[in-house]
Protein backbone atom coordinates (compact mmCIF):
# COMPACT_ATOMS: atom_id res chain seq x y z
CA UNK A 1 0.00 0.00 0.00
CA UNK A 2 2.87 2.28 1.01
CA UNK A 3 4.60 1.23 -2.02
CA UNK A 4 1.72 2.04 -4.54
CA UNK A 5 0.97 5.58 -3.02
CA UNK A 6 5.17 6.45 -2.74
CA UNK A 7 5.02 5.69 -6.72
CA UNK A 8 1.19 7.06 -7.58
CA UNK A 9 3.04 10.01 -5.79
CA UNK A 10 6.70 9.76 -7.47
CA UNK A 11 4.64 9.25 -11.03
CA UNK A 12 2.86 12.87 -10.11
CA UNK A 13 5.51 14.36 -9.15
CA UNK A 14 7.20 13.56 -12.37
CA UNK A 15 4.50 14.10 -15.15
CA UNK A 16 4.26 17.92 -12.78
CA UNK A 17 7.78 18.34 -13.99
CA UNK A 18 7.40 17.25 -17.44
CA UNK A 19 4.95 19.83 -17.49
CA UNK A 20 6.53 22.42 -16.43
CA UNK A 21 9.76 22.11 -18.12
CA UNK A 22 7.70 21.52 -21.28
CA UNK A 23 6.12 24.64 -21.15
CA UNK A 24 9.17 26.29 -20.83
CA UNK A 25 11.03 24.47 -23.30
CA UNK A 26 8.19 26.00 -25.28
CA UNK A 27 8.52 29.69 -24.56
CA UNK A 28 12.21 29.40 -25.11
CA UNK A 29 11.95 27.68 -28.33
CA UNK A 30 9.39 30.84 -29.49
CA UNK A 31 11.58 33.53 -28.18
CA UNK A 32 14.68 32.50 -30.13
CA UNK A 33 12.17 31.51 -33.17
CA UNK A 34 10.90 35.25 -32.94
CA UNK A 35 14.55 37.09 -32.61
CA UNK A 36 15.71 34.59 -35.85
CA UNK A 37 13.20 36.35 -38.00
CA UNK A 38 13.43 39.88 -36.49
CA UNK A 39 17.13 39.36 -37.58
CA UNK A 40 16.07 38.28 -40.58
CA UNK A 41 13.56 40.51 -41.62
CA UNK A 42 16.04 43.29 -40.75
CA UNK A 43 18.96 41.53 -42.31
CA UNK A 44 17.64 38.93 -44.74
CA UNK A 45 21.35 38.21 -45.73
CA UNK A 46 22.30 37.41 -42.53
CA UNK A 47 19.79 34.27 -42.43
CA UNK A 48 22.52 31.77 -42.61
CA UNK A 49 23.82 32.61 -39.95
CA UNK A 50 21.37 33.47 -37.53
CA UNK A 51 19.40 29.97 -38.50
CA UNK A 52 22.92 28.06 -37.27
CA UNK A 53 22.27 30.26 -33.91
CA UNK A 54 19.00 29.43 -33.80
CA UNK A 55 19.29 25.70 -33.91
CA UNK A 56 22.32 26.06 -31.52
CA UNK A 57 19.95 28.77 -28.91
CA UNK A 58 17.38 25.62 -29.14
CA UNK A 59 19.73 22.87 -28.47
CA UNK A 60 20.69 24.58 -25.06
CA UNK A 61 17.48 25.29 -24.38
CA UNK A 62 16.09 21.82 -25.53
CA UNK A 63 18.70 20.47 -22.76
CA UNK A 64 16.36 21.36 -20.06
CA UNK A 65 13.63 19.51 -21.08
CA UNK A 66 15.17 16.71 -21.34
CA UNK A 67 17.62 16.74 -18.70
CA UNK A 68 14.02 17.05 -16.65
CA UNK A 69 12.45 14.00 -18.48
CA UNK A 70 15.75 11.66 -17.83
CA UNK A 71 15.72 12.81 -13.82
CA UNK A 72 12.44 12.53 -13.71
CA UNK A 73 12.72 8.75 -15.35
CA UNK A 74 15.25 8.77 -12.81
CA UNK A 75 13.16 9.67 -9.50
CA UNK A 76 10.46 7.65 -10.51
CA UNK A 77 12.59 4.64 -11.00
CA UNK A 78 14.72 5.32 -7.36
CA UNK A 79 11.65 5.68 -5.50
CA UNK A 80 10.32 2.40 -6.52
CA UNK A 81 13.32 0.68 -5.76
CA UNK A 82 14.19 2.30 -2.89
CA UNK A 83 10.18 2.24 -1.10
CA UNK A 84 9.89 -1.72 -2.53
CA UNK A 85 13.20 -2.94 -1.99
CA UNK B 1 5.59 -6.48 -27.81
CA UNK B 2 8.49 -5.75 -26.63
CA UNK B 3 10.86 -6.21 -29.68
CA UNK B 4 13.60 -3.61 -29.31
CA UNK B 5 14.67 -2.62 -25.86
CA UNK B 6 13.88 -5.25 -23.17
CA UNK B 7 14.72 -3.22 -20.36
CA UNK B 8 14.12 0.43 -19.47
CA UNK B 9 17.61 2.32 -20.27
CA UNK B 10 19.23 3.27 -17.08
CA UNK B 11 19.52 -0.37 -15.63
CA UNK B 12 23.49 -0.84 -16.09
CA UNK B 13 24.87 -4.10 -15.54
CA UNK B 14 27.15 -3.66 -12.65
CA UNK B 15 30.81 -5.57 -12.31
CA UNK B 16 32.02 -5.15 -8.32
CA UNK B 17 35.59 -4.72 -8.34
CA UNK B 18 36.47 -4.21 -4.99
CA UNK B 19 33.14 -5.79 -3.39
CA UNK B 20 30.32 -3.97 -3.50
CA UNK B 21 30.55 -0.70 -1.30
CA UNK B 22 27.53 1.46 -1.66
CA UNK B 23 26.28 4.43 -0.57
CA UNK B 24 22.82 5.09 -1.02
CA UNK B 25 20.58 8.47 -0.98
CA UNK B 26 17.23 9.51 -0.79
CA UNK B 27 16.63 7.64 -4.22
CA UNK B 28 18.99 5.00 -5.12
CA UNK B 29 22.39 3.80 -4.81
CA UNK B 30 25.18 5.03 -6.14
CA UNK B 31 28.15 1.95 -6.26
CA UNK B 32 31.42 3.34 -6.18
CA UNK B 33 33.35 0.61 -6.92
CA UNK B 34 32.06 -1.49 -9.78
CA UNK B 35 32.66 -0.74 -13.74
CA UNK B 36 29.03 -0.45 -15.62
CA UNK B 37 30.41 -2.76 -18.45
CA UNK B 38 27.86 -1.70 -21.33
CA UNK B 39 29.73 1.82 -20.81
CA UNK B 40 33.21 0.66 -21.07
CA UNK B 41 32.17 -1.44 -23.96
CA UNK B 42 30.51 1.02 -25.90
CA UNK B 43 33.17 3.56 -25.02
CA UNK B 44 36.22 1.41 -26.27
CA UNK B 45 33.98 0.86 -29.52
CA UNK B 46 33.54 4.54 -30.24
CA UNK B 47 37.26 5.26 -29.26
CA UNK B 48 38.28 2.69 -31.53
CA UNK B 49 35.86 3.88 -34.16
CA UNK B 50 37.03 7.78 -33.56
CA UNK B 51 40.37 6.97 -33.73
CA UNK B 52 40.45 4.68 -36.93
CA UNK B 53 37.89 7.33 -38.83
CA UNK B 54 41.23 10.06 -37.93
CA UNK B 55 43.97 8.19 -39.11
CA UNK B 56 41.94 7.03 -42.23
CA UNK B 57 41.61 10.77 -42.95
CA UNK B 58 44.99 11.74 -41.98
CA UNK B 59 46.53 8.83 -43.94
CA UNK B 60 44.59 9.95 -46.91
CA UNK B 61 45.34 14.11 -46.52
CA UNK B 62 45.70 15.19 -50.07
CA UNK B 63 46.56 18.89 -50.71
CA UNK B 64 45.02 18.95 -54.07
CA UNK B 65 41.72 17.00 -54.06
CA UNK B 66 40.81 16.77 -50.41
CA UNK B 67 38.41 14.31 -49.82
CA UNK B 68 34.82 15.14 -48.71
CA UNK B 69 35.21 13.64 -44.71
CA UNK B 70 38.71 15.73 -45.18
CA UNK B 71 36.64 18.71 -46.19
CA UNK B 72 34.13 17.99 -42.96
CA UNK B 73 37.03 18.05 -40.56
CA UNK B 74 39.28 20.75 -41.99
CA UNK B 75 35.45 22.58 -41.84
CA UNK B 76 34.82 21.96 -38.56
CA UNK B 77 38.55 22.21 -37.14
CA UNK B 78 38.80 26.26 -38.87
CA UNK B 79 35.18 26.80 -37.26
CA UNK B 80 36.94 26.08 -34.09
CA UNK B 81 39.82 28.21 -34.64
CA UNK B 82 37.87 30.98 -35.41
CA UNK B 83 35.77 30.72 -32.29
CA UNK B 84 39.07 30.20 -29.69
CA UNK B 85 40.22 33.37 -31.56
CA UNK B 86 36.66 35.19 -30.73
CA UNK B 87 37.52 34.36 -27.44
CA UNK B 88 40.54 35.55 -27.05
CA UNK B 89 42.25 32.46 -26.26
CA UNK B 90 44.46 31.80 -28.57
CA UNK B 91 47.76 31.69 -26.49
CA UNK B 92 47.02 27.68 -25.93
CA UNK B 93 47.58 25.70 -28.38
CA UNK B 94 46.23 22.54 -26.68
CA UNK B 95 42.62 23.99 -26.61
CA UNK B 96 41.39 23.20 -29.91
CA UNK B 97 42.81 19.30 -30.18
CA UNK B 98 40.95 19.12 -27.10
CA UNK B 99 37.89 20.34 -28.28
CA UNK B 100 37.85 18.86 -31.61
CA UNK B 101 38.52 15.61 -29.98
CA UNK B 102 35.67 15.76 -27.69
CA UNK B 103 33.68 16.83 -30.22
CA UNK B 104 34.38 13.99 -32.93
CA UNK B 105 34.17 11.38 -29.67
CA UNK B 106 30.61 12.86 -28.62
CA UNK B 107 29.49 12.56 -32.25
CA UNK B 108 30.80 9.06 -33.11
CA UNK B 109 28.98 7.86 -30.02
CA UNK B 110 26.04 8.68 -30.66
CA UNK B 111 25.89 8.38 -34.02
CA UNK B 112 26.78 4.94 -33.26
CA UNK B 113 23.87 4.30 -31.56
CA UNK B 114 22.09 4.30 -35.04
CA UNK B 115 22.87 1.01 -35.94
CA UNK B 116 21.93 -2.06 -34.47
CA UNK B 117 24.23 -3.02 -32.83
CA UNK B 118 24.20 -6.55 -29.88
CA UNK B 119 21.98 -4.45 -27.21
CA UNK B 120 22.95 -5.50 -23.43
CA UNK B 121 26.14 -4.05 -24.21
CA UNK B 122 26.32 -1.78 -26.86
CA UNK B 123 24.05 1.72 -26.11
CA UNK B 124 25.41 5.24 -26.72
CA UNK B 125 28.28 5.56 -24.36
CA UNK B 126 27.42 9.28 -23.38
CA UNK B 127 23.82 8.06 -21.73
CA UNK B 128 25.80 7.43 -18.71
CA UNK B 129 26.42 9.96 -16.44
CA UNK B 130 29.17 8.54 -15.48
CA UNK B 131 30.66 9.30 -18.43
CA UNK B 132 29.97 12.46 -19.61
CA UNK B 133 30.64 14.13 -16.20
CA UNK B 134 34.48 12.50 -16.48
CA UNK B 135 34.22 14.66 -20.10
CA UNK B 136 33.23 17.84 -17.87
CA UNK B 137 34.88 17.43 -14.99
CA UNK B 138 38.45 16.96 -17.46
CA UNK B 139 37.26 20.01 -19.61
CA UNK B 140 37.24 21.98 -15.99
CA UNK B 141 39.96 21.23 -14.82
CA UNK B 142 42.24 21.98 -17.88
CA UNK B 143 40.04 25.24 -17.69
CA UNK B 144 40.76 25.96 -14.27
CA UNK B 145 44.96 25.42 -15.08
CA UNK B 146 44.85 27.30 -18.11
CA UNK B 147 43.60 30.16 -15.98
CA UNK B 148 45.82 30.11 -13.17
CA UNK B 149 48.63 29.52 -16.22
CA UNK B 150 46.87 32.54 -17.40
CA UNK B 151 46.32 34.88 -15.30
CA UNK B 152 48.67 33.76 -12.09
CA UNK B 153 47.24 33.14 -8.43
CA UNK B 154 45.92 36.65 -7.87
CA UNK B 155 44.55 36.83 -11.12
CA UNK B 156 42.85 33.70 -10.76
CA UNK B 157 41.79 34.44 -7.16
CA UNK B 158 40.62 38.09 -8.25
CA UNK B 159 38.57 36.31 -11.23
CA UNK B 160 36.18 35.35 -8.22
CA UNK B 161 34.78 38.81 -7.37
CA UNK B 162 33.51 39.37 -11.05
CA UNK B 163 31.57 42.13 -11.80
CA UNK B 164 35.34 44.03 -12.53
CA UNK B 165 33.47 47.39 -12.47
CA UNK B 166 31.78 47.41 -9.38
CA UNK B 167 33.30 48.69 -6.12
CA UNK B 168 35.14 46.50 -3.22
CA UNK B 169 32.17 45.52 -0.97
CA UNK B 170 29.57 44.94 -4.30
CA UNK B 171 32.32 42.66 -5.36
CA UNK B 172 32.94 40.42 -2.04
CA UNK B 173 29.29 39.98 -2.36
CA UNK B 174 30.02 38.39 -5.50
CA UNK B 175 32.34 35.61 -4.02
CA UNK B 176 29.69 33.01 -3.29
CA UNK B 177 28.09 33.35 -6.42
CA UNK B 178 31.21 32.96 -8.55
CA UNK B 179 32.24 30.01 -6.17
CA UNK B 180 28.53 28.14 -7.21
CA UNK B 181 28.75 29.59 -10.66
CA UNK B 182 32.38 27.59 -11.65
CA UNK B 183 31.48 24.73 -9.18
CA UNK B 184 28.10 24.07 -12.10
CA UNK B 185 29.68 24.46 -15.16
CA UNK B 186 30.75 20.85 -15.61
CA UNK B 187 27.35 20.10 -13.78
CA UNK B 188 25.23 21.31 -16.76
CA UNK B 189 27.53 20.88 -18.96
CA UNK B 190 27.70 16.63 -18.24
CA UNK B 191 23.66 16.95 -17.44
CA UNK B 192 22.89 18.41 -20.92
CA UNK B 193 24.88 15.94 -22.81
CA UNK B 194 23.49 13.13 -20.81
CA UNK B 195 20.06 14.23 -20.85
CA UNK B 196 19.37 14.59 -24.16
CA UNK B 197 21.37 11.13 -25.07
CA UNK B 198 19.17 9.26 -22.24
CA UNK B 199 15.74 11.03 -22.95
CA UNK B 200 16.62 9.54 -26.22
CA UNK B 201 16.76 6.35 -25.75
CA UNK B 202 13.89 6.03 -22.79
CA UNK B 203 11.89 7.96 -26.08
CA UNK B 204 12.72 4.37 -27.79
CA UNK B 205 11.61 2.46 -25.17
CA UNK B 206 8.21 4.17 -24.68
CA UNK B 207 8.15 3.37 -28.46
CA UNK B 208 8.56 0.36 -28.63
CA UNK B 209 5.93 -0.19 -25.52
CA UNK B 210 3.13 0.71 -28.84
CA UNK B 211 1.51 -2.27 -30.39
CA UNK B 212 3.90 -3.51 -33.05
CA UNK B 213 1.08 -1.92 -35.72
CA UNK B 214 2.25 1.46 -34.88
CA UNK B 215 5.47 1.95 -33.32
CA UNK B 216 7.74 1.25 -36.12
CA UNK B 217 7.02 4.85 -38.28
CA UNK B 218 7.51 6.84 -35.48
CA UNK B 219 10.43 4.47 -33.76
CA UNK B 220 12.13 5.44 -37.09
CA UNK B 221 11.56 8.90 -37.45
CA UNK B 222 12.52 9.64 -33.72
CA UNK B 223 15.49 7.96 -33.97
CA UNK B 224 16.70 8.97 -37.11
CA UNK B 225 15.78 13.18 -35.27
CA UNK B 226 17.18 11.70 -32.03
CA UNK B 227 20.17 10.22 -33.33
CA UNK B 228 21.61 13.17 -36.59
CA UNK B 229 19.96 16.42 -34.92
CA UNK B 230 20.46 16.54 -30.94
CA UNK B 231 23.22 14.18 -31.01
CA UNK B 232 25.46 16.45 -33.35
CA UNK B 233 23.65 19.61 -31.67
CA UNK B 234 24.53 18.31 -28.59
CA UNK B 235 28.40 17.30 -29.51
CA UNK B 236 28.67 20.79 -31.44
CA UNK B 237 27.52 22.27 -27.91
CA UNK B 238 29.73 20.70 -25.83
CA UNK B 239 32.64 22.01 -28.25
CA UNK B 240 31.03 25.70 -28.42
CA UNK B 241 31.37 25.47 -24.38
CA UNK B 242 34.17 23.81 -23.86
CA UNK B 243 36.09 26.45 -26.04
CA UNK B 244 33.69 29.59 -24.45
CA UNK B 245 34.90 28.39 -20.83
CA UNK B 246 38.39 28.55 -21.84
CA UNK B 247 37.45 32.13 -23.12
CA UNK B 248 35.60 32.72 -19.81
CA UNK B 249 38.55 31.80 -18.10
CA UNK B 250 41.25 34.45 -18.63
CA UNK B 251 38.43 36.73 -17.85
CA UNK B 252 40.24 39.45 -16.47
CA UNK B 253 43.37 39.39 -18.64
CA UNK B 254 42.81 42.60 -20.33
CA UNK B 255 41.64 44.82 -17.36
CA UNK B 256 45.02 43.71 -15.78
CA UNK B 257 47.11 44.86 -18.82
CA UNK B 258 45.02 47.71 -20.03
CA UNK B 259 44.66 49.05 -16.37
CA UNK B 260 41.25 49.48 -16.16
CA UNK B 261 40.54 49.67 -19.88
CA UNK B 262 36.67 48.10 -19.80
CA UNK B 263 35.29 50.09 -22.13
CA UNK B 264 37.79 48.23 -24.44
CA UNK B 265 36.76 44.57 -23.20
CA UNK B 266 32.91 44.99 -23.25
CA UNK B 267 32.58 44.80 -26.94
CA UNK B 268 34.51 42.28 -27.50
CA UNK B 269 32.79 40.01 -24.84
CA UNK B 270 29.02 41.46 -25.75
CA UNK B 271 29.28 40.11 -29.55
CA UNK B 272 29.25 36.80 -28.29
CA UNK B 273 25.76 34.55 -28.74
CA UNK B 274 25.94 31.84 -26.60
CA UNK B 275 27.54 32.89 -22.73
Amino acid sequence: MNHAIAVAGAMIAAGLALGGGAIGAAVGDGLAGSATINGVSRQPEAQGRLTTIMFLIIGLVEAMYFINLALGFYFIVGVAASVGG
Amino acid sequence: MRYLAEAPPGTHPLVPVCGDGSFSIVVGKFYYCAFTIDTLTSTLLAVVVTLALCFLIANRLSHRVPGKLQMVLEFLLSYARGMQKDQGAEDAAFILPIAATIFVYILVANWLDFLPLPHPYFRPATADINQTFALATFVILVVQYYSLRTLGLRGYLLRFTKPFDANLAFRIGFIPINIIEELTKPISLSLRLFGNIFAGLLMVYLLTLLPIFVSPIPLILWKAFDVFFVGTIQAFIFMLLTIIYFGMAREGAEEEHHGGGHAQAAPHRGGQPVS
